[in-house]
């Protein structure tokens, strides 16, 4: 080869380059331009998929806020996963008339890190509730093999609610590199979280804009008239000594694998307590100096209960919580009265008959921790 | 390390870096070196058989221009093609003359199978060596004296797992002359990189999980319409898929400043197949026009002697693609049809055509291009009959394509129509800064939202 050789670069050549620096900025400004016009306004969101992740998260925000306007001042908000099984209607509709309205803002399926996004643009003054209530399995921590710092199904929750600023501690917030990837990308274009969605909804246009306009119209009665099942578990016995499930023929898969669930231990690792350090944390601390009490309760453990032994918890972090002002442990054996196989539909939630029980236990509760509500305040 | 991937684009970012902040001397060895390092990503064992190929070839090159022609010059000819075809055959095709020769003697087809691991690339980087030694021989081009340089020529890491063939001349005269990118070169580069990888991401990818599903299980959905669509899908994916690779490759050599030739022009446009293959894959249908037809006389001796030439030269194209009867007949499905369009002297006729018959023949050509993609993508001929089966000889069925695959294809389509009548990706990279800014924007958007991200469907060019 002669080499590479020399050439003299002229300045319309440099200049010329310089513009193509300046276009790929350009161009990139444009995409975030677009991808926030989109999907950083209500554009794309009041068209997501009412059955998605993102899509019902916003569907309970926009309940929740429309409900603000008419409810008062006396009002709970509650925070759980699917095995916070509550009924609002059943504690509307008590003999004696419940002190606090109860408003479960909890999704299925979701835990802290989802919690704060909801309650961040639910209470943006950090002043609107009277209480918040958060419904934990256990106060000590327990790790499970799915671990909640690395469940990217939080992401696809909370898309619609994550800003700009967001984006690092969202990120970093996983414990994977990996995750910690996926997680950075959707929160900067949101447009990738999005894509299945858009593809779902360029594929049936006009069916997703029948169902959203059947969601608006209906979704809140929905949630409110939901009536649990009345399956129960009596029958099932665990033998704890050889680690063996017994089922009544009837029991179907769900109850089955959500029996082994309840069985299963776990190595412990501590991750579990460092997500609630920092996603609990984070929400104590947007209510401090708050006249909003953020309330924990240990839910009822399954319907059968497993021995102290199975699993050696190395921390307790809601416990640490106590300690902080405006913050109150309720008493973690409120609810040892529901953990009977008749309350439980399948291993780990609530029958009919559990969340009636559940719902009264859980409305006294809340009364008996704040007290008798200011009396000229309106409900 | 695949094109479509964030460590690809680290390590070309730090690449053009590394290239461009050293002495101009010292600039091809960090080429060499950064290809050799991409091509160990895969499997670093393998370079051993690149260095072994690029050291037999070099000294063929060296040896031939100073032979006298006569029997030994031939002879050293035919020792390096011995070599690359040896290669080629042991590693692509061994297993496959194994499992023929096997069924032959009446034993279980794996009697005779090795445990062999394809070279990635070898197809390209062979062919690109052979028609190097075959020009020096013809004494169309000077042996490369720098083995530095023919090792380069050899593993460039743009082309070198699939391509485009680059001719040696094309790559020397870069190498020799390299001059700096132009302003207009690195807009060119930038803009083929992104379209190739928005082909690659938000159009192959989509339509391979069409095809993949299809073709996974081809009774699990009966029906001619599920049978097309499943065969459309790959159609839809080979060409994205492929373009998209060799945009992307032409685009990374420009951005170093080597200028490839143009691999692809919207083939499914073609009015004929003999149109089509001028615009799928030009640079293999060009190698196999210089080094293949035309030696074995071309059209030069009447028309038998030239349909049995397109058949051979067809025939050959398909095996070099795969080993496998699959490949083979997909070869001849085209010879044929190249030999027929001959008969029938219809490509004369064509260019008189116009009005209504031009889009019915591009239909037509397209879907003769989509007949063959099944035996390309089939797992064996029982899956190409049923699958043709399924085409032409059964009831309706259910579409695999969503409606967004459609609007997919009608975007594209129109683009391709725009492109074909006004150049217009051309005009892009030409014009003001902010159109430009925005044809990058509108792309990367496009993968934002369609690009399938995660799954890193490799290309499907880089098994041959």
């Amino acid at each position: 080869m002669a080499t590479l050789s020399p050439t003299l670069e002229s300045t319309p050549v440099l200049r010329k380059r310089r513009r193509i620096g300046v276009a790929l900025l350009l161009a990139c400004i444009c995409l975030f331009g677009l991808d926030a016009v989109l999907f950083r306004t209500r554009l794309y969101t009041s068209i997501l998929e009412p059955a998605s992740a993102a899509g019902y998260f916003e569907m309970v925000l926009r309940r929740e806020r429309e409900a603000q306007s008419w409810l008062g001042d006396n009002v709970v908000v509650t925070l759980g996963n699917s095995r916070f099984g509550y009924s609002p209607k059943i504690i509307d509709h008590l003999p004696v008339k419940a002190a606090y309205v109860l408003r479960q803002a909890g999704i299925g399926g979701t835990n802290a890190l989802v919690w704060y996004y909801m309650l961040r643009d639910l209470d943006p003054t950090a002043q609107r509730y009277r209480a918040i209530v958060f419904a934990v399995d256990d106060y000590d921590d327990e790790d499970r093999l799915s671990q909640p710092d690395d469940d990217i199904t939080a992401l696809h929750y909370v898309i619609a609610r994550l800003r700009w600023s967001d984006t690092i501690e969202f990120a970093r917030s996983f414990h994977s590199r990996q995750v910690q990837w996926e997680a950075f990308r959707s929160a900067a274009l949101k447009g990738i979280a999005y894509q299945s969605d858009i593809l779902a909804f360029l594929t049936h246009p006009w069916e997703r804009l029948a169902s959203i306009e059947l969601h608006r119209g209906g979704f809140a009665h929905w949630t409110y008239d939901y009536v649990e099942t009345p399956r129960s578990m009596v029958g099932l016995q665990v033998d704890w000594s050889t680690m063996k499930a017994t089922f009544p023929p009837t029991f179907d898969q769900n109850q089955r694998d959500t029996v082994s669930f309840l069985m299963s231990a776990d190595p412990q690792n501590g991750r579990l307590a460092a997500y609630r350090r920092k996603w609990f944390g984070k929400i104590i601390d947007r209510y401090r100096g708050s006249r909003t009490k953020i309330i924990f309760i240990r839910l009822a453990r399954g319907p059968i209960l497993r021995p102290d032994n199975l699993v050696k918890k190395l921390s307790s972090s809601i416990r640490e919580f106590a300690f902080r002002p405006n913050v109150i442990l309720a008493d973690e054996h409120t609810f040892d009265s529901l953990e009977h196989p008749e309350f439980y539909k399948d291993g780990v939630h609530l029958n009919r008959e559990g969340a009636a029980r559940f719902s009264q236990m859980l409305s006294d509760l809340v009364t008996r921790i704040l007290g008798a509500p200011d009396q000229h305040t309106a409900r | 390390m695949l094109f479509n991937t964030v460590p690809f684009f680290v390590f070309l970012a730090t690449v053009l870096v590394l290239f461009y902040a050293s002495p101009r001397v010292l600039r091809r060895y960090i080429l060499l070196a950064a290809s050799y390092f991409f091509y160990g990503c895969w499997n670093y064992k393998f370079i051993v058989l690149l260095l072994t190929l690029t050291a037999i070839d070099y000294t063929a090159g060296i040896w031939l221009e100073k032979v006298p022609p006569g029997p030994r010059r031939k002879a050293v000819l035919i020792g390096s093609l011995s070599a690359n075809l040896g290669f080629l055959g042991f590693f692509k095709y061994y297993n496959f003359l194994a499992g023929n020769l096997a069924l032959l003697a009446g034993k279980p087809v794996h009697s005779f199978f090795l445990d062999i691991v394809l070279p990635l690339g070898i197809s390209f980087h062979t062919f690109q060596s052979m028609s190097y030694v075959v020009d020096v021989y013809r004494g169309e081009q000077k042996a490369v004296r720098d083995p530095i340089d023919y090792a380069l020529f050899i593993c460039f890491f743009p082309q070198l797992v699939a391509g485009p063939i680059v001719r040696a001349h094309t790559f020397f005269r870069d190498l020799f002359h390299w001059q700096a990118p132009s302003g207009e070169d690195v807009a060119r580069g930038i803009f083929l990189l992104t379209l190739g990888l928005t082909k690659k991401m938000a159009f192959a990818d989509q339509f391979a999980k069409v095809a993949n599903e299809y073709f996974k299980n081809v009774s699990g959905h009966p029906g001619a319409v599920a049978a097309w669509s499943g065969v459309f899908a790959f159609g839809m994916q080979i060409y994205f898929d492929f373009s998209g690779y060799t945009d992307m490759a032409i685009g990374m050599a420009k951005l170093l400043g080597f200028h490839f030739p143009v691999n692809f022009r919207r083939p499914y446009l073609a009015v004929s197949i003999t149109d089509f293959w001028h615009r799928w894959h030009i640079s293999l249908s060009t190698w196999l026009r210089d080094y293949l037809y035309i030696p074995l006389g071309g059209n030069r001796h009447g028309p038998w002697m030239t349909y049995r030439n397109l058949m051979l030269t067809m025939l050959l194209g398909g095996l070099w693609h795969g080993a496998s009867w699959n490949f083979v007949i997909w070869g001849g499905y085209h010879g044929a049809l190249l030999s027929l369009e001959r008969i029938a002297g219809t490509n004369e006729r064509i260019q008189k055509e116009s009005g209504w018959l031009r889009p019915a023949r591009v239909v037509l050509t397209c879907a003769l291009a989509m007949i063959g993609w099944v035996f390309f993508r089939a797992a064996d001929l029982a899956q190409s009959r049923k699958v043709l089966g399924e085409m032409f000889g059964s009831v309706a069925g259910q579409s695999l394509l969503a409606p967004w695959h459609i609007e997919l294809v009608l975007i594209a389509l129109l683009l391709a129509v725009a492109e074909e009548k006004f150049e217009w990706s051309e005009w892009l990279i030409k014009a003001p800064m902010p159109a430009y800014a925005s044809a990058l924007a509108l792309m990367f958007f496009c993968i934002e939202v369609f690009g399938v991200i995660d799954a890193s469907i490799p290309f499907i060019y880089f098994q041959f």
